[in-house]
């Protein structure tokens, strides 16, 4: 018997019984519906989760650190004073190292981030807030998710760009001076704190603004203080992130060759601050997450140390894994109870069509055939419960982003929108089918076994 | 063609035996049309059960084109039935969701017979029975005697060995019986295709060119009739 004879003869049937094939796909597409939303809530909420920890945690970028690990011997026997430095110590960081791994397959962007040190920025009316001060090129900012809210980069010494959190919580020296106090002498004084913490979050515009920095002398016995020469605010970038939490993240990037000229004039000590060409941090922008570990690798054989947020993921990824495999446990047991429906519907359409099958077996259809026949019409009915799954599947997801949007998302950056990624589709559509093919298995049996001549017998 | 021999059957009602036919021996030659004649009761209706496969004999064999049914399973007595008997009954037993031609159609789906060929057989035999004009309609929209003609085109189009036909004329009036009547002898004529006519009515039975009587399970008498007649137009001219 042809494919498509069956396939035909199974499709007369379920357009015929109208009854039979509307209370299975109505069971089958509950489930199948039920399969497509509990893995795209699955899967929409992992990416969202993710995107959000990427923007906190920064799961593509690997810190790259000077391996201190390795003690240096010595050497110097003649040599050049640069290559026994490099012998002295294999496990710097230098601007070398830094263009092997610019080149590195998956890395997207590869520069130092030299952190100078904790200071404080003075602006021109006198207002202040401490910032960590990093050395980097400016223009490669972009590259690791930043966005510029005001301004550029610029190459010019003396320039300088302010990430949002250090433009929030400028408070003049007296009044901030004024507030601890207060607060020191009552620190349980809820107004003095809800005073501090609004000015802490208030933004000032910076841009175009000049602002010096200062740091102690450590050669001064009077607790002398050293003033940068000033610096002009060029880029102000836009918040990432929770923007309540920018008051914990102040940073002012200034290009290498004005941080040296900082370190200079601030007698900065941190690290290899003041070392030409030697970093003490970097950070790569990796292209995936997937390839993290790939060129963590590539970046450790040369003798350097790297750290990631990977393991945030790894976390999660288990968390949703069992999340996802709760949610396809769920919805196979809607399956299941809806292939019950289907027997019972496909086994009562076996007992009204008996004597059509054996009509059909008395004109030499055989077990095999009617069997087939039954399966097809069962998977029709699976396949046609599928597709109303995947109709339902996006009211149902319709509504939930209708529910989340009205109730103002979770709280977090971007509101959660649930999408139905593609490849759930087909999963849905093969569990329908397949369930529709295994509660068909019975009624096929027995459909095959019917006794010819007692069907055909008419009292 | 066709070979009985010795068959008995016998039902089982608890310990109870009931014998419903006992030793029957006949023969049908290749092209004949006989008629099973016999009351309600006399055992005609199992016999021709018997004859088609659907149930096998107590004792005895029972052989189309030389193949002995009785020893057959029923896979190969289904493939045996596809290809060597055909089916008239007295119901017609059209499927309801299928048109004329898909009905008329439908032992050749069992074989696997290309749809071009299917159809292209199937409205020649509905033309052969008189009704080219029903192929698409369904079973529903015709009367008794147009479905009885659905029917025997179904019966026809495998061109088997023998076609069994159950009180052909049970639930039909008079005109449309000796319609249908002079359907089957004029395709006995011109497609020698062997008939057994299952009836209680003589007047049908004498139509035919041989009468098995059978009374209370036995074969009581065995008759030529008409083995002369001619048909012409459709209707029974005697000598």
């Amino acid at each position: 018997m042809r494919i498509s004879d069956i396939s035909r003869l199974a499709w007369e049937q379920v357009k015929r019984r109208k009854v039979v094939t509307g209370l299975c796909m109505a069971g089958i597409s509950i489930g199948c519906a039920a399969i497509i939303v509990a893995l795209s809530i699955g899967d929409s909420a992992q990416s969202y989760t993710e995107r959000e920890i990427n923007r906190n945690f920064k799961m593509d970028e690997i810190t790259v650190t000077p391996n201190s690990g390795i003690p240096s011997q010595g050497g110097g026997e003649g040599k050049e004073a640069s290559a026994s430095d490099a012998k002295l110590d294999p496990g710097r960081l230098t601007g070398q190292k830094l263009k092997i791994v610019q080149g590195l397959r998956h890395v997207t962007a590869a520069a130092p981030f030299q952190e100078l040190g904790y200071i404080q920025m003075t602006t021109i009316d006198n207002k202040i807030t401490d910032v960590q001060l990093i050395g980097t090129d400016l223009r490669l900012l972009t590259k690791y998710d930043h966005k510029f809210k005001q301004g550029g980069p610029s190459d010019s010494v003396g320039m300088a760009v302010l990430n949002y959190g250090a433009t929030v919580g400028l408070i003049d020296v007296e009044t901030r001076q004024r507030l601890f106090e207060q607060l020191s002498t009552d620190p349980y004084n809820n107004k003095i704190m809800e005073q501090y913490n609004s000015l802490s979050m208030l933004p000032s515009d910076m841009f175009k603004q000049q602002v010096q920095l200062q740091s102690y002398d450590p050669a001064s016995q009077t607790g002398q203080s050293l003033i940068s020469s000033p610096i002009q605010i060029v880029g102000i970038l836009d918040s990432t992130g929770n923007p309540d939490m920018a008051m914990y993240d102040k940073k002012i990037y200034v290009s290498l060759e004005t941080g040296e000229r900082l370190v200079e004039q601030l007698k900065l000590m941190n690290g290899t601050a003041g070392q030409k060409d030697v970093y003490n941090s970097a950070i790569v922008k990796v292209d995936s997450t997937d390839n993290i570990v790939q060129v963590e690798k590539l970046i450790q054989k040369l003798t350097l140390n790297t750290s990631t947020n990977l393991y945030q993921k790894e976390a999660m990824a288990s968390t949703f894994s069992m999340f996802k495999k709760a949610a396809l446990g769920i919805g196979i047991f809607i399956l299941i109870i809806a292939s019950i429906s289907i027997i019972v519907a496909m086994t009562m359409s076996t007992h009204q069509r008996r004597r059509q099958i054996g009509i059909m077996k008395v004109l030499g259809a055989n077990m095999g055939q009617i069997r087939n026949m039954f399966i097809t019409e069962a998977a029709l009915l699976g396949m046609l419960g599928g597709l109303l799954g995947i109709g339902f599947s996006y009211l149902i997801v319709f509504g939930i982003n209708k529910l989340i949007g009205s109730t103002g998302g979770m709280g977090m950056g971007e509101p959660l929108v649930i999408t139905i990624p593609l490849m759930t589709l087909p999963i849905g559509i093969a569990f329908a089918v397949m369930t529709g093919v295994l509660s068909g298995i019975y009624p096929a049996i027995s459909a095959s076994r019917t006794n010819a001549l007692t069907a055909i017998k008419r009292d | 063609m066709l070979r009985v021999e010795n068959v008995t059957h016998s039902f089982k009602n608890g310990n109870e035996t009931t014998a419903v036919l006992h030793q029957i021996d006949f023969s049908v030659k290749k092209g004949e049309m006989v008629a099973l004649l016999g009351s309600s009761g006399s055992g005609k209706s199992t016999m021709l059960n018997l004859m088609a496969g659907l149930m096998k004999p107590t004792e005895g064999h029972i052989y189309i084109a030389d193949q002995d049914i009785v020893k057959m399973s029923e896979n190969k007595l289904s493939e045996f039935r596809r290809k060597h008997i055909g089916f008239i009954f007295q119901a017609y037993e059209l499927i309801t969701s299928l048109t004329v031609r898909e009905n008329v159609e439908l032992p050749l789906v069992f074989q696997s017979v290309s749809p071009s060929i299917r159809k292209q057989k199937a409205l020649a035999l509905l033309e052969g029975v008189g009704i080219p004009d029903k192929a698409d309609l369904f079973p529903s929209q015709l009367s008794g005697g147009q479905q009885q003609r659905v029917s025997i085109a179904r019966s026809l189009i495998t061109e088997p060995s023998v076609i069994f036909a159950d009180e052909p004329t049970g639930n039909l009036d008079s005109k449309t019986e000796e319609e249908i009547i002079n359907i089957l002898l004029n395709l006995n004529k011109k497609m020698k295709t062997t008939f057994i006519v299952v009836t209680h009515e003589l007047k049908v039975a004498e139509q035919m060119q041989r009468i098995f009587t059978l009374q209370d399970g036995y074969m009581i008498t065995e008759k030529q009739t008409s083995s002369d007649t001619e048909l012409e137009g459709g209707k029974l001219i005697e000598d």
